[in-house]
């Protein structure tokens, strides 16, 4: 038995990852190269771009202005849009038809009826209604009609506005809801999380507890109840203030998913060797949390985040399609969607059901963006 | 040890080998590439003999055991090659052929293979901690195998469970059968592994590095137990392993794996006295001895494994080996021949032959 | 296990006290709530009756008392069964609950077992069947359950069944059963309406936990003891309900605590589209009148619902998982 000893283990080669020089790029790099090769990641990534460049030059893109009524276009079906010209010719330039109003004598109602002998051409670069864009008022669009006609790409809502109009400005609120969220849960998360994991004991217990009972609630009527104690809107409590308390309310319960994460990340890096020899070399333990533990934990962060987006955006539009979030006139995609709440407007109406596929668009780009950057800061994990 | 004095001196015939692996290739189909596992083994196992599988990591053990079975999983697949099965029976001296079956040619989740499984090829697997389900007791995971081969109630099923696991010299059996994985020591988890693969009375066992994962003393009671049961039974067994010593104490027929192939098979004696293949010579060196007198180094063997999604020309070892010949190793595969004189002596080198295998480079 | 059985209970009441708090702070935090307006209209009116009105008012939800004192009116009150007064509705709180929670429980509970049920099925089936078309679409329809607001699935499924299946939609029953007394034909009438809220309130937790159970399955396989079950001869349906399953289980049972507030919040909202007698429509309405003893009474219901359902979670881990150790 003397002999016994096993055979060296050579180096086994890294199967998965052939590019040879792995070794010495940086851990962000090495995210990139991983990220760039989801291609589904990469599409909901140019998705959310693209979706933001245009909720963000909404006032630009859209003919018309998201508060214009038209009280001869109520319910006004989206304008036909043809290629063949006045001439019944083929043509590159996009026209509409006008359209006029009738009584409709059975039914007693005003119905529109598009009048297909007058064309009118869909001009680049117009002016039209005035808006502000990042601050500035102008009246210049991308496209529209020549007054006194106007351009309904989605149609007309119960007050003639245009639905087009109205769904980007509303993702300036859906959008942006998140993201300030997701800036709040990362900010409380963090913190809490951290120092529950760092600290453990009673902190960690209380912080457990806490957790445990905010968990403990359903979330959409929790937010409801709290958005439901907002004060109404005043001198003193503008828009801007309930939209911003909003956003509070909704990342009052997301903090506590990236605190539980992020405490046991924070519990396992305790033990790691790098702690042990700050430690020992006398770090404060706020240099150890903020220098060490933190910007280690930083991709595992970002990841949580992703991933809690389409959660905040599908409770606000909850919020706001019951009545208890934004409120009008502001706009966001629950807001909007707030008019579908009856069935028979919706079968007359489907158009106004299009605010409900930016909703969808935008939480599937960022879920698929979340799982993508999960798979590339973490490959081996499901 | 006498077992290996028999061993040198009768001829093997066809119905000595319980198992006759052919040309075998296994490749794993995976997003990176094709992993060729197993790139033409041949290996015929004595029965009632105790036959030793070496090689370093990765170079494709455990998937040689697995394809034997048939339990190689998606992505991986049989590609080319035959597996026998000789069903043999003891007959006075020697053995009887009472069936063949070709096992590569069965459909992986069939009835057939699945009634083979557990009663004719037990397995024990490489990991001892984890191959039992935390979820059940060891008693229903014994009772499961018994009752799916044997036509017995319950009550008799429990009753065979607890005595193959006082068979395995675990303690207490009566007690045992009623607990569960985690409220045992790896060592009788390891025994309790033993004992559900022996509860069908197998004829083939193949036991994956069985004691790697236990510390010294529970590895020693462990291979006297299998060897114990081994030659109580008359079961024939395939021990792979990592260790040469474990080799020596355990096996009657040593077989040497380098990068999917066996690169040498040969009685034990053969193997540490007169090895000849020039990695079976590295591997040797590169384990210290303590009776050597003389003050040698240790030699690790040159360079490390090619991975397996790497195409080789020639001989899968002329780059790290000592005696390469060039113009001939890196040129053609050398084929697996019985050593002149020696019948069970077979190797796979150009310096003992000049056969090549079939296709260039396969 | 008993010992582990009451030491939950005892965690599950501390959380219970702990979402009274919040709950009598939620009650507490609007300024302008029903009972202030009450109280301001009987003053104004003036009169004998009135002061006679306003001091029971006072005293009952004790308006000038310090906040503990308050509390503690609130909360022994909501023990006994007292949960107050609809202001709205004029009717004490009690009574709309008793009116509404069966419904609640019947379509949360249905949602939760047609979720768990397809969510499995369909997670061992793309979990077994990996790489293949019909896996792929599942992965499809996952994304698109979490994706879709229910709100808008439930209008979809509305319009369908109205227009494709030419089907009566909305509330739980036909007009003419509505106020009938309990027959067969009335149960069956629930049962051909059920389904919609069913399928609705269900899909994105059955769209996440059949991910979950996917991504488990998939662990499990990859585990030791799952060929150990192959090798001993055990067909590959065993092999996957007795050996892969049952373990993949575990970590389910866990996010138990997360699929059940997803149900009732689902319910909240998509009960106001289907026009269902459960307390979601009543809920809003009361947050959106400040009628807040009504509705914090119904978020309390809410959260002791889950409560309930997170500590029926960790006895069934406990008695499915043998590793769980009960000091
Ligand atoms: N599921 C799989 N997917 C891809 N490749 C695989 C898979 N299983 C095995 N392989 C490949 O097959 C080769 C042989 O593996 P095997 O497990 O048989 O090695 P081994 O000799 O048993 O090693 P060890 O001593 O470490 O157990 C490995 O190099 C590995 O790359
Ligand atoms: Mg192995």
């Amino acid at each position: 038995m003397a002999d016994v000893i096993s055979v060296p283990v050579t180096a086994e080669s890294d199967v998965r990852e052939p590019t040879s020089d792995v070794g010495e790029m940086s851990q962000g790099k090495l995210i990139w190269l991983r990220f760039r090769r989801n291609r589904l990641a990469m599409g909901g990534l140019v998705t959310l771009i693209l979706l933001y460049l245009a909720v963000g030059f909404a006032g630009f893109l859209a003919p018309n202005n998201y508060l214009q009524q038209n009280l001869e276009y109520i319910h006004g079906r989206p304008s036909p849009i043809t290629f063949i010209g006045p001439e019944c010719r083929f043509r590159l330039r996009p026209y509409t038809f006008g359209v006029t109003t009738e009584l409709d004598q059975a039914a007693f109602k005003w119905v529109y009826v598009v009048d297909e002998s007058v064309k009118l051409p869909i001009r680049f670069f117009v002016r039209g209604d005035t808006y502000s864009l990042f601050g500035f008022r102008t009246d210049l669009h991308l496209f529209g009609v020549d007054a006194p006609h106007r351009l309904y790409l989605w149609g007309a809502d119960s007050l003639g506005r245009d639905v087009f109009a109205r769904t980007l400005m509303g993702g300036q609120v859906s959008m942006t809801v998140g993201l300030v969220g997701v800036a709040l849960t990362i900010f409380l998360g963090s913190v809490l999380g951290t120092m529950s994991g760092y600290f453990g004991g009673v902190i960690d217990d209380m912080m457990q507890r806490v957790v445990e009972i905010i968990q403990s609630f359903p979330t959409i009527p929790l937010w409801a109840a709290l958005a439901a104690a907002l004060p109404n809107i005043s001198e003193t409590f503008t828009m801007l203030h309930r939209y911003l308390l909003i956003t509070v309310i909704l990342s009052l319960v997301n903090w506590t998913g990236l605190a539980r994460q992020l405490r046991a990340k924070v519990m396992s890096y305790r033990q790691a060797d790098f702690t042990s020899a700050a430690l020992v070399a006398g770090a404060s333990n706020a240099r150890i949390i903020f220098i060490h533990m933190l910007p280690n934990a930083a991709s595992h962060i970002i990841v949580v985040s992703a991933l809690s987006v389409p959660g905040m955006i599908l409770g606000e539009t909850a919020l706001s399609f019951l009545g208890l979030g934004i409120l009008p006139p502001m706009v966001s995609w629950g807001t909007l969607l707030r008019d579908t709440q009856q069935v028979a407007t919706v079968v007359q109406h489907p158009w106004l059901i299009i605010p409900g596929a930016g909703v969808i668009i935008a939480v599937l780009a960022f879920s698929v963006l979340g799982d993508g950057l999960r798979d590339a800061v973490d490959p081996y994990s499901i | 040890m006498e077992s290996r004095e028999t061993t040198t001196t009768t001829e093997r015939s066809e119905t000595d080998t319980i198992l006759r692996i052919k040309n075998l290739h296994t490749y794993f189909f995976t997003v990176v590439g094709v992993a060729k596992a197993l790139n033409g083994v041949n290996l015929d196992v004595p029965a009632g003999k105790v036959l030793g599988i070496v090689g370093e990591s990765g170079c494709g053990k455990s998937v040689t055991a697995l394809s034997a079975m048939r339990l190689v999983v998606e992505p991986g697949r049989i590609v080319e090659g035959t597996i026998t099965l000789n069903q043999i029976r003891k007959q006075g001296n020697g053995y009887k052929v009472m069936d063949e079956v070709d096992i590569t040619s069965l459909d992986p989740r069939g009835p057939k293979i699945r009634s083979l499984r557990g009663s004719e090829i037990a397995m024990i697997f490489q990991e001892p901690m984890t191959s039992l389900n935390p979820s059940y007791t060891v008693g229903n995971q014994i009772m499961e195998a018994v009752q799916l081969h044997q036509k017995v109630s319950k009550v008799e099923a429990r009753d065979r469970a607890i005595d193959i696991l006082r068979r395995v010299e675990l303690p207490n059996a009566e007690a045992v059968v009623d607990r569960y994985p985690h409220q045992l020591s790896g060592g009788m988890r390891q025994r309790a592994m033993i004992a559900m693969a022996l509860s069908c009375t197998p004829s083939l066992l193949i036991a994956d590095e069985p004691t790697t994962a236990l510390d010294v003393t529970t590895e020693a009671e462990i291979l006297d137990l299998m060897r114990e049961l081994q030659a109580d039974m008359g079961m024939t067994i395939v021990f792979i392993t990592h260790n040469l010593g474990v080799v020596a104490q355990m096996c009657d027929e040593v077989a040497v794996m380098y990068l999917g192939r066996v690169v040498e098979q040969a009685p034990v004696d053969d193997i540490f006295y007169n090895p000849m293949h020039p990695y079976t010579r590295a591997l040797l060196q590169s384990i210290p001895r303590v009776r050597v007198r003389e003050k040698k180094r240790l030699e690790p063997i040159r360079g490390v494994v090619p991975d397996p999604y790497s195409n080789i020309s020639g001989c899968p070892f002329h780059d790290r080996c000592s005696d390469f010949m060039p113009g001939v190793c890196e040129v053609n595969v050398p084929a697996m021949v019985t050593v002149p004189g020696d019948p069970q002596h077979a190797v796979r080198c150009f310096l003992h032959s000049d056969a090549t295998e079939g296709e260039n480079g396969r | 296990m008993l010992n582990y059985i009451i030491r939950r209970v005892g965690y599950a009441f501390v959380t219970l006290i702990f979402v009274a708090i919040i709950g009598f702070i939620i009650i507490e935090l609007p300024p302008g709530s029903y009972l202030d307006f009450r109280l301001r209209e009987l003053r104004t009116m003036g009169g004998d009756y009135s002061t006679d009105m306003i001091a029971a008012l006072e005293q009952r939800y004790g308006v000038n008392d310090p906040v503990h004192v308050k509390f503690w009116k609130w909360f022994s009150n909501f023990v006994q069964g007292d949960f107050g007064w609809s202001f709205r509705y004029e009717r004490s709180v009690s009574s709309l609950l008793g009116a509404r929670i069966g419904f609640t429980l019947l379509v949360s509970i249905s949602s939760l077992i047609f979720s768990w049920v397809v969510a499995i099925l369909v997670g061992v089936y793309s979990a077994t069947h990996r790489y293949t078309i019909p896996d792929y679409l599942i992965t499809v329809f996952q994304f698109i359950g979490l994706a879709v607001p229910g709100f808008l699935l439930a209008l979809v499924l509305m319009i369908f069944a109205q227009r494709t299946l030419g089907m009566e939609v909305g509330g739980l029953f036909s007009a003419r059963y509505r106020d009938a007394p309990w027959s067969w034909p009335k149960f069956i009438d629930l049962l051909k309406h059920l389904w919609i809220p069913v399928v609705v309130i269900a899909a994105s937790g059955t769209a996440w936990l059949s991910r979950v159970m996917r991504g488990n399955l998939l662990d499990v396989l990859n585990m030791q003891y799952v060929q150990t079950a192959r090798s001993k001869g055990l067909k590959e349906e065993k092999v996957i309900w007795k050996h892969a399953v049952r373990n993949a289980l575990h970590p389910l049972v866990m996010v138990f605590g997360m699929s059940f507030p997803a149900i009732i919040s689902g319910q909240t909202v998509i009960a106001i589209v289907l026009n269902l007698p459960t307390i979601g429509p009543i809920f809003v309405n009361a947050l959106l009148q400040q009628d807040m003893y009504l509705a914090v009474t119904f978020l309390m219901f809410q959260a002791m619902l889950l409560v309930v359902g997170n500590l029926v979670a960790d006895i069934a881990l406990a008695w499915l998982d043998p590793r769980i150790q009960f000091e």
